[in-house]
């Protein structure tokens, strides 16, 4: 049964507020003390950083899943991130713009796999496990294409491999144009709640509810492409938060869309400032890449998730 | 009878991989009737009661008009408040209530509540319920009040009964039997369970071939031979399969 009523109201309550208290001492706490220059320049930007791309990146897999009717999809998982790793490493080599080569590689990668999959997706049984082989030999090409161009380019000219291939915050800049992004997101989910709710039930099922499927399917693409896309160009390729956002609020039995849109990103945001902690202060005075946090976290949960739907 | 009917076949003809289900069905249904479709074991009856809900099928050739208008005339969301279809087995990924579930069918307000559905068919217990945790009956039963809730005049429903037992079974039969002002279109197998909610029947021979007619003249020893290939007989109003 799904949450309702006052304990819906009691659970967003605890979430925002948990949100707030993690944002916080994020920004207060760190291997340099309360220093408030250090605060100011340093740990602030990088929380509000943390906070957009686990944002963007929730929304995103929200809205593959929907997309995919797949609750296992995910940008990263899927190869999306990866291509937008891919199309950023091109735009730097060519000397274009990094966000709109991350953007561009990401829909790319949205388009193809939505393409090879089309099949699994038309058939009315289960294509999951279909679905998902597809998604991880996209990210598997993407991976070795990002590889090869960060072999052939010259070190000055880009940030390092971790970065691209794990995803990394140290020194992400422009958090708040990924938290302004994941905001119009998320408000356009909310817009169409109720035909995102009906996508849930089926292609087949929301168009003889009447729904406009086509339109929605590319809607839901290219926003989930572009946020993965933006999440990529600012923090690198972090895995896994648009996975488990989603689907531990559907455990806890948040089912809505009209709660999902919002939770999500909030969400999303604390789970990545907390790996982000955790990467800054579990090997003081080292820093590891919060992707490989992240991944620590989420590739076990993948696991459970996996077998929970075999079930 | 003055109006268009609500569903017409106009020399609809439907294939898949080589071989014809259905020739040149020319046939239409109006509010008030109840509609079974019946034939052997993959003759077509499913992808029959896709095309004319509107769905992908294989191959098809002709029309279908509902209230006169080619299918592909109307815009997805007018189709939604004629038609509305059960298909035999809903595939769930996602948690949703059964309340919930019947809420966002809801296509033409003002109908039955979504309770008053639910009482109906014996699952008003569910609502709480998550649909991935039902039974197959009871998430048949959810389907087929969905299928209502939606509120369209054309109610297509890919066997009713598939999963329900004999309870359940006689239940569904006075739950369809109930719409008078709608009309539908359903396909079942058990010709005793037919001859009580079917006003028509629609026969699928194979190879193409149908008839169709009022259940009473379609529903005899020679046309039921010819449907699925054995003999019956009538014993006190209950037809039996004679080996």
């Amino acid at each position: 049964m799904g949450l309702q009523g006052r304990r819906l109201a009691v659970f967003a309550a605890m979430l925002v507020a948990a949100a707030l208290a993690l944002l916080t001492v994020a920004v207060l706490v760190g291997s340099g003390g309360l220093d408030a220059q250090l605060i100011a320049q340093l740990r602030a930007p990088r929380v509000l950083a943390a906070a957009g791309v686990g944002a963007l990146l929730a929304l995103s897999g929200l809205a593959m899943q929907v997309l995919l009717r797949n609750p296992l999809a995910d940008p990263y998982v899927l190869g999306t991130s990866g291509g937008a790793s891919v199309g950023a490493l091109l735009a730097l080599a060519a000397g274009a713009s990094l966000w709109i080569g991350a953007a561009a590689g990401a829909l790319l990668a949205g388009m193809l796999l939505l393409s090879l999959a089309r099949s699994a997706l038309a058939s009315s049984d289960d294509a999951s496990a279909r679905l998902i082989l597809t998604g991880a030999m996209l990210a598997a090409v993407t991976g070795a294409l990002a590889t090869l161009l960060l072999t052939i380019t010259p070190d000055e000219r880009l940030r390092g491999a971790i970065f691209w291939l794990v995803g990394d915050l140290s020194g992400a800049q422009h958090g708040w144009v990924c938290l302004l992004a994941a905001m119009a997101f998320a408000l356009a989910l909310l817009a169409r709640r109720r035909s995102i709710d009906r996508m849930m039930l089926g292609t087949e099922a929301a168009a003889l509810l009447g729904e406009p499927v086509q339109r929605l399917r590319y809607e839901l693409l290219v926003a989930a492409s572009l946020a993965a896309g933006l999440a990529v160009a600012t923090a690198g390729a972090i895995g896994f938060v648009g996975l488990v956002v989603p689907q531990l609020l559907r455990l806890v039995g948040v089912q809505r869309t009209r709660e999902l849109a919002w939770m999500s990103p909030v969400s999303g945001a604390a789970l990545l400032v907390g790996a982000d902690l955790v990467a800054r202060m579990v090997a003081v005075p080292m820093e590891l890449p919060v992707g490989s946090v992240m991944a620590l976290i989420g590739a076990p949960l993948f696991i459970a998730f996996l077998g929970r739907s075999a079930r | 009878m003055n109006a268009a009917p609500l569903i017409e076949a106009r020399a609809l003809t439907l294939s898949s991989a080589g071989r014809t289900l259905l020739r040149a069905l020319s046939w239409q249904a109006r509010v008030g009737e109840r509609w079974c479709v019946i034939g052997r074991n993959a003759v077509g009856k499913s992808t029959l009661l896709r095309a004319l809900a509107g769905l992908p099928v294989p191959q098809r050739e002709g029309a279908v008009d509902w209230l006169g208008r080619p299918q592909a005339a109307w815009n997805p969301a007018d189709a939604a408040a004629v038609r509305a279809f059960a298909p035999q087995q809903p595939s769930d990924r996602f948690p949703i209530s059964v309340q919930r579930l019947l809420e966002l069918a809801v296509c033409v307000p003002g109908g039955p509540s979504t309770g008053a559905l639910l009482h109906a068919l014996d699952a008003a217990c569910l609502a709480e319920r998550d649909v991935m945790q039902l039974s197959g009956g009871e998430r048949q039963r959810v389907a087929l009040a969905q299928c209502a809730a939606q509120g369209a005049p054309l109610m297509l429903l890919d066997e009713p009964i598939a999963f329900q037992d004999p309870a359940h079974q006689r239940l569904v039969a006075r739950w369809l039997a109930g719409f008078g002002g709608r009309c539908l279109v359903f396909s079942a197998h058990d010709v005793n369970w037919i001859a009580g909610v079917a006003t028509h029947v629609l026969a699928l021979h194979g190879e193409g071939c149908w008839r169709a007619g009022p259940v009473a003249k379609m529903l005899s020893a020679d046309n039921l031979e010819a449907v699925y290939g054995c003999r019956w007989r009538q014993t006190e109003g209950a037809w039996l399969v004679v080996d």
